[in-house]
C-alpha cells in the first residue's frame, strides 16, 4: 500500500498523513477515526452558524430610528412647554448613548439674541429593542427647527422636526374619558382653544407639560390607574392655575373612587333623573329637559353655582390658584346630548377665567444684580475684603518697620537687607497662596431670591430669582428640586458675547440645569415654582378698620413682618410657626391721616420700610416692590402683608462646597382693599 | 560696577541716607487704598457688573504710572537734589569719561525701579491672586512694567544732564513727557499707550493692527517697536548729551 492509493479526504487533504501516522497502519480504524473527524467538524459549523444568526446583531453597526409624538396629539400651545415623546428604535448591536434635542430660546419676543437650549437623557438601547423617551419641551420660538439627536460613541442620528405644522395660539383643552361615550364635536365645536382627546395613560407626568392646557375634562373616567408622578403633576398644573372639569355620568360609582373623589367639591350618593332649567345658567329662557341624568351630591366645599330640584348641579372650589368645576349632569347620554344648547352650556362652563394681575412680577435684570452684588455687605460673601485689609495693612506696617529699624540703625544693615528681601517675597508667596488657592474665596455664588405669593388652600406660587456668578471658568450644575414650573434665562441686553448653552439634563425625576461661565461672569434667571405653604393671612374689611387673622401653620419662622395698607404700616416682629392671632387695624381715610407712634401717615411708600440686612432692604426695594410700580400700583386700596422666612427651604442648589448658597425668601399676601366707592 | 562713583552716590543718597523712602512711601500709600478700594469699585458701565475682574487691571495701570512718573522724577533728581554732585563736577573734576557716568546712572535708575516694582509686587500679586489673572499674564506684567520704567526713565537722565542748572525747566518738561507719551498718546493711536495696551493685553483684545501702505503691522508689535525707539533714543539723546557737556 502506498500513499498514492489512498483517496484523499474531501476538504481535509493532511488528515490522511495523520491518520495513518496515529494509526500504526490500521486502514479501517483510521477510515472510521477520519469519519468521526469530519462528523465533529460539520457539526462545528452548523454550532458557529446558529451562534452566528442568534449574535448576528452584535456584529452590525446600531441602527437607531427616531420616531417623535409632538404635543397632545400633534397640538400644543405656542409659547408654553409641550410634551414630547420619543421612541428610540434600535435594530443594530446595544447602543448606549445620549438623546439630546435643541430647542431655541430668546429671540426678538423675549428682547434678546437667540441661543440653543439642550435637553439631554442618557439613554441607553439594547440589540433589536424600542424605547420611549418622554420630555417636556420649551422653544420660545419654532422658525427654527427642533433637533433630536441620538449620540452615541459609535453613531449620531439626528431628526429636525418643523413645529410650525402643530402650533395653536390658544390653550388645549384636554378630554379625558374612558368609554369615549361623549362626543368631543359637542364640546369641541364652541370652542376657540383645541380639544383634544385623551387616554389617561397619556397624561404628562410632568406638570410643565400641562401648562400649555387651559382645562381638563374628565368624563365617565376612573383616575385609579394614574401614576403617582402623573397624579403629582396633575396637582401641581391645578395649584398653578389649572382647570379641572369633572363632568357627572350615570357610573357614579366611578366618582366615589378616592383617586377623583378628592378633586370633587361633593359627595356623590348616586343618580336620579332630574328636571334641568337651562336658563338658570344665562343660556336664555330654554324650556326645561325633563328626564336629565344628574349624580346627587351633598357639598363638602366650594361654591354651589346651579342648582336643580334642590341639589347642587354646578359646583366650583379653588386648588391653589387653580379651580375645579363639576357638573352633576350626565351630558353624554340622552336627552341632553341630544340638546342642541349643550355646545352653548358647555362654552360658559369652559370659560376661560382672566389672570389676576393684583400680585406683580419681581424685577430682576442687570441693574438690579448690580446693585446687589457690589453692597458692601454682600461683597464679604465672595470677596475677602477683611483679609485683603489685614494683609495690606501689615504689609505696609512691615515695612514702615525696617524703615525705621534701617534709620534707627540699631542691627546690622546687611541683615535688615536680607530681611526686608525675604519679608517681601513672604508676604508675595503667603498672599498669592491664600487668595488664590485657599482663602475666602468660593469658585461662585448662587443666590437665589424668592416671592411665595400666597393663594388660596396653603398653596404659595413662588418666583425665583436666581443669579449664578463665577469667579473661576467652570461649569455650574444646577439641581431643581419637585415643583418648579419655568425656567426662564433673563437675556441681557448690554452683554457682547451670545450668551452660553444651557443644558437640561432630565432623568430619574430630578431636572438639572448646566451652564458653563467665565471668570467673573454670571447669568440670572427666574425660576417658578408652586408649593405648599400654609401660613394663611386673611383680611376682612370692616368699615374703619382692618381684621387681620394669621395662622402659620408651616414649619418655618417668619422674620421682620409687615402690614402696610394706603396710608400706613405696622411692623408686626416675628411670626414663629404654629403662631396664630386675629388683629384688628384702623385704615386712614385720605382726609384724616393717622400720626401714632410707629406709623406714618404718608401713602404706601416701600422705602421707607428697613430691614436689619442690607441685601434683604435691596431685593425688597429694588426687586420685589420696584419703587417705580409700588407706590402707583397699591396706593389705591390693598393690604400688603409680608415676612421673610427664616431658614428657607432651597428649591435650586448648586452640590459643590466651592460653591456658595445665599437664599432671601419673601412671603407676601395681597389682598385688594374696597375704596369708599365699593362701599 | 559696584565702585561706580555715581551709583555709590545714588544708593548712598536714596537707601542709606532715606532721601529716596519718601519715593516709596507715596508709591505704596498710594496704592494700597487703590488696591483695597478697587474692591469696592463698579465696572465702567454701571449696567454691567464684573465683580473683581477688573481688580488686578486698576492694579496694574495704577503701578505702571506710579513708577514710571517716579522713574521720570528720580533720574531727573527731583528728590533731595542737593545732595547730588553735578555731572559736570563728575566729568571735570573727579575725571570721569562718559561712559562711567552714563553707567553708573543707569545702574542707579535700573536699581530704583527694580526695587519699586519689587516694593509692589506684593500687592499686583495678591490683586492678581483674587482676580484670578494667570500667573503669566501677571509675570508678564511685572515684566512691562520694569520695561516702560527704564524705557521713559532713561528720558529723566536725558533732561538732567542736558538743564541741569535749570530745575524748573526740567520738571516742566518731564511733566509734559509723560503726560503727552503715558496719558495723550492714547488720543492718537491707542497702541503705542501703554496704559491701553496693558489693559489690551490683561483684557485678552486685540487691539487695532497699524495699516501702512497696504500693509497691516500687528499692534503689539508696534506697542513694543515704539518703546523700543522712545528707550533707545532716550539713550542716544543720553549719551550725545554727555559728549556735549564734555566737551563745552
Amino acid at each position: 500500500m502506498s500513499f498514492s492509493d489512498e483517496k484523499p479526504g474531501r476538504g481535509f487533504a493532511p488528515a490522511p498523513r495523520f491518520i495513518l501516522q496515529a494509526g500504526g497502519g490500521c486502514p479501517e480504524f483510521a477510515r472510521k477515526k477520519l469519519a468521526r473527524r469530519r462528523q465533529l467538524h460539520r457539526t462545528s459549523g452548523v454550532w458557529f452558524l446558529a451562534l452566528f444568526i442568534c449574535f448576528f446583531p452584535s456584529f452590525c453597526p446600531a441602527e437607531i430610528l427616531i420616531e417623535p409624538r409632538i404635543g397632545f396629539h400633534g397640538v400644543f400651545q405656542l409659547g408654553r412647554p409641550f410634551p414630547l415623546e420619543i421612541q428610540l428604535s434600535n435594530s443594530g448591536r446595544p447602543a448606549d448613548g445620549t438623546l439630546e434635542i435643541a430647542v431655541w430660546k430668546g429671540g426678538a419676543t423675549k428682547g434678546g439674541a437667540p441661543y440653543p437650549l439642550y435637553y439631554r437623557r442618557d439613554v441607553f438601547l439594547s440589540a433589536q429593542s424600542r424605547k420611549i423617551v418622554q420630555l417636556t419641551v420649551d422653544p420660545d420660538f419654532i422658525s427654527r427647527p427642533l433637533k433630536i439627536t441620538f449620540l452615541s460613541p459609535t453613531e449620531t442620528v439626528s431628526r429636525e422636526i418643523d413645529l410650525r405644522r402643530y402650533f395653536s395660539p390658544a390653550p388645549v383643552m384636554l378630554l379625558v374619558s374612558e368609554g369615549n361615550t361623549i362626543l368631543p364635536v359637542s364640546v369641541g365645536s364652541s370652542l376657540s382653544s383645541r380639544l383634544v382627546a385623551l387616554t389617561l395613560a397619556e397624561l404628562p407626568a410632568d406638570p410643565r407639560a400641562l401648562l400649555g392646557v387651559s382645562h381638563l375634562i374628565l368624563y365617565d373616567q376612573s383616575l385609579r390607574d394614574l401614576s403617582r408622578s402623573q397624579q403629582l403633576a396633575l396637582d401641581a398644573w391645578l395649584t398653578a392655575g389649572g382647570r379641572l372639569v369633572i363632568v357627572g355620568s350615570l357610573n357614579y360609582p366611578l366618582y366615589q373612587e378616592p383617586s377623583i373623589s378628592r378633586f370633587l367639591p361633593v359627595r356623590v350618593t348616586g343618580i336620579k333623573r332630574v328636571s334641568f332649567s337651562p336658563g338658570l345658567n344665562q343660556s336664555g329662557n330654554l324650556p326645561p329637559i325633563a328626564n336629565v341624568w344628574a349624580q346627587t351630591s351633598t357639598v363638602v366645599s366650594g361654591k354651589v353655582l346651579v342648582e336643580a330640584q334642590g341639589m347642587p348641579v354646578i359646583v366650583e372650589t379653588s386648588r391653589g390658584k387653580g379651580r375645579i368645576s363639576y357638573l352633576s349632569l350626565d351630558i353624554g347620554r340622552p336627552p341632553l346630548s341630544q340638546w342642541e344648547g349643550l355646545p352653548k352650556f358647555l362654552q360658559n362652563l369652559l370659560t376661560p377665567v382672566g389672570a389676576d394681575d393684583l400680585s406683580p412680577r419681581t424685577r430682576w435684570d442687570d441693574a438690579v444684580f448690580s446693585q446687589l452684588i457690589l453692597s458692601p455687605s454682600f461683597i464679604s460673601a465672595y470677596l475677602p475684603t477683611g483679609s485683603l485689609f489685614v494683609a495690606i495693612v501689615g504689609y505696609l506696617f512691615g515695612i514702615g518697620v525696617f524703615a525705621w529699624l534701617w534709620q534707627s540703625q540699631h542691627f546690622p544693615r546687611r541683615m535688615l537687607v536680607i530681611s526686608l528681601l525675604s519679608f517681601i517675597v513672604l508676604s508675595t508667596v503667603g498672599g498669592y497662596l491664600v487668595f488664590g488657592r485657599g482663602g475666602n474665596i468660593p469658585d461662585g455664588v448662587l443666590l437665589s431670591s424668592t416671592v411665595m405669593e400666597s393663594s388660596a388652600d396653603g398653596y404659595v406660587e413662588a418666583q425665583s430669582n436666581l443669579a449664578v456668578f463665577s469667579t473661576q471658568i467652570r461649569e455650574y450644575s444646577l439641581r431643581m428640586e419637585r415643583g418648579w414650573m419655568d425656567f426662564i434665562p433673563v437675556s441681557s441686553s448690554s452683554r457682547e458675547r451670545p450668551q452660553p448653552a444651557v443644558v437640561l439634563q432630565d432623568g430619574s425625576g430630578s431636572s438639572r440645569f448646566q451652564l458653563p461661565l467665565r471668570e467673573w461672569d454670571y447669568r440670572l434667571f427666574r425660576i417658578q415654582f408652586v408649593d405648599r405653604f400654609p401660613l394663611r393671612a386673611e383680611f376682612d374689611q370692616q368699615g374703619g378698620k382692618l381684621v387681620v387673622r394669621l395662622n402659620n401653620l408651616s414649619s418655618k419662622d417668619l422674620i421682620d413682618c409687615w402690614l402696610v395698607v394706603p396710608g400706613q404700616r405696622y411692623a408686626l416682629g416675628d411670626i414663629s410657626r404654629g403662631v396664630s392671632w386675629v388683629k384688628e387695624f384702623p385704615l386712614a381715610s385720605a382726609e384724616t391721616p393717622e400720626r401714632s407712634p410707629g406709623r406714618r401717615s404718608d401713602a404706601v411708600d416701600f422705602r421707607e420700610i428697613p430691614f436689619k440686612d442690607k441685601t434683604r432692604e435691596i431685593l425688597f426695594h429694588s426687586s420685589f416692590f420696584p419703587r417705580d410700580e409700588a407706590s402707583t400700583r397699591w396706593s389705591a386700596g390693598a393690604a400688603i402683608f409680608f415676612g421673610w422666612v427664616k431658614d428657607p427651604d432651597r428649591r435650586v442648589s448648586v452640590e459643590d462646597p466651592r460653591i456658595r448658597n445665599y437664599d432671601y425668601t419673601l412671603f407676601r399676601a395681597i389682598i385688594p382693599l374696597a375704596g369708599p366707592e365699593d362701599e | 560696577m559696584k565702585n561706580n562713583p555715581l551709583l555709590r552716590e545714588g544708593v548712598e543718597i536714596f537707601f542709606l541716607e532715606g532721601h529716596g523712602f519718601a519715593v516709596y512711601f507715596y508709591l505704596l500709600i498710594i496704592l494700597a487704598p487703590v488696591l483695597f478700594l478697587s474692591l469696592y469699585l463698579p465696572s465702567l458701565d454701571t449696567q454691567m457688573w464684573s465683580g473683581s475682574a477688573n481688580l488686578f487691571k486698576v492694579c496694574a495701570v495704577t503701578t505702571l504710572l506710579l513708577t514710571v512718573y517716579l522713574a521720570l522724577r528720580v533720574a531727573n533728581q527731583e528728590f533731595a537734589p542737593w545732595r547730588f554732585k553735578p555731572i559736570k563736577r563728575w566729568m571735570r573734576e573727579d575725571g570721569l569719561g562718559v561712559s562711567a557716568v552714563s553707567q553708573g546712572q543707569l545702574a542707579f535708575l535700573s536699581l530704583h525701579v527694580a526695587f519699586s516694582i519689587f516694593l509692589c509686587a506684593p500687592f499686583l500679586i495678591w490683586a492678581g491672586a483674587i482676580a484670578r489673572t494667570p500667573f503669566l499674564r501677571v509675570a508678564v506684567t511685572l515684566l512691562l512694567l520694569l520695561f516702560y520704567a527704564l524705557s521713559y526713565g532713561i528720558w529723566g537722565l536725558v533732561t538732567l544732564v542736558l538743564w541741569e542748572r535749570r530745575a524748573e525747566t526740567r520738571q516742566v518738561f518731564i511733566r509734559c513727557f509723560f503726560f503727552c507719551l503715558v496719558v495723550f498718546s492714547a488720543l492718537f493711536y491707542l497702541p503705542v499707550n501703554p496704559v491701553a495696551f496693558l489693559l489690551a493685553y490683561l483684557g485678552r483684545q486685540e487691539l487695532m493692527p497699524l495699516t501702512v501702505a497696504g500693509w497691516k503691522i500687528p499692534a503689539s508689535t508696534v506697542h513694543v517697536t515704539f518703546h523700543l525707539m522712545i528707550g533707545m533714543t532716550g539713550l542716544a539723546a543720553y549719551r550725545w548729551a554727555l559728549k556735549k557737556d564734555l566737551t563745552f
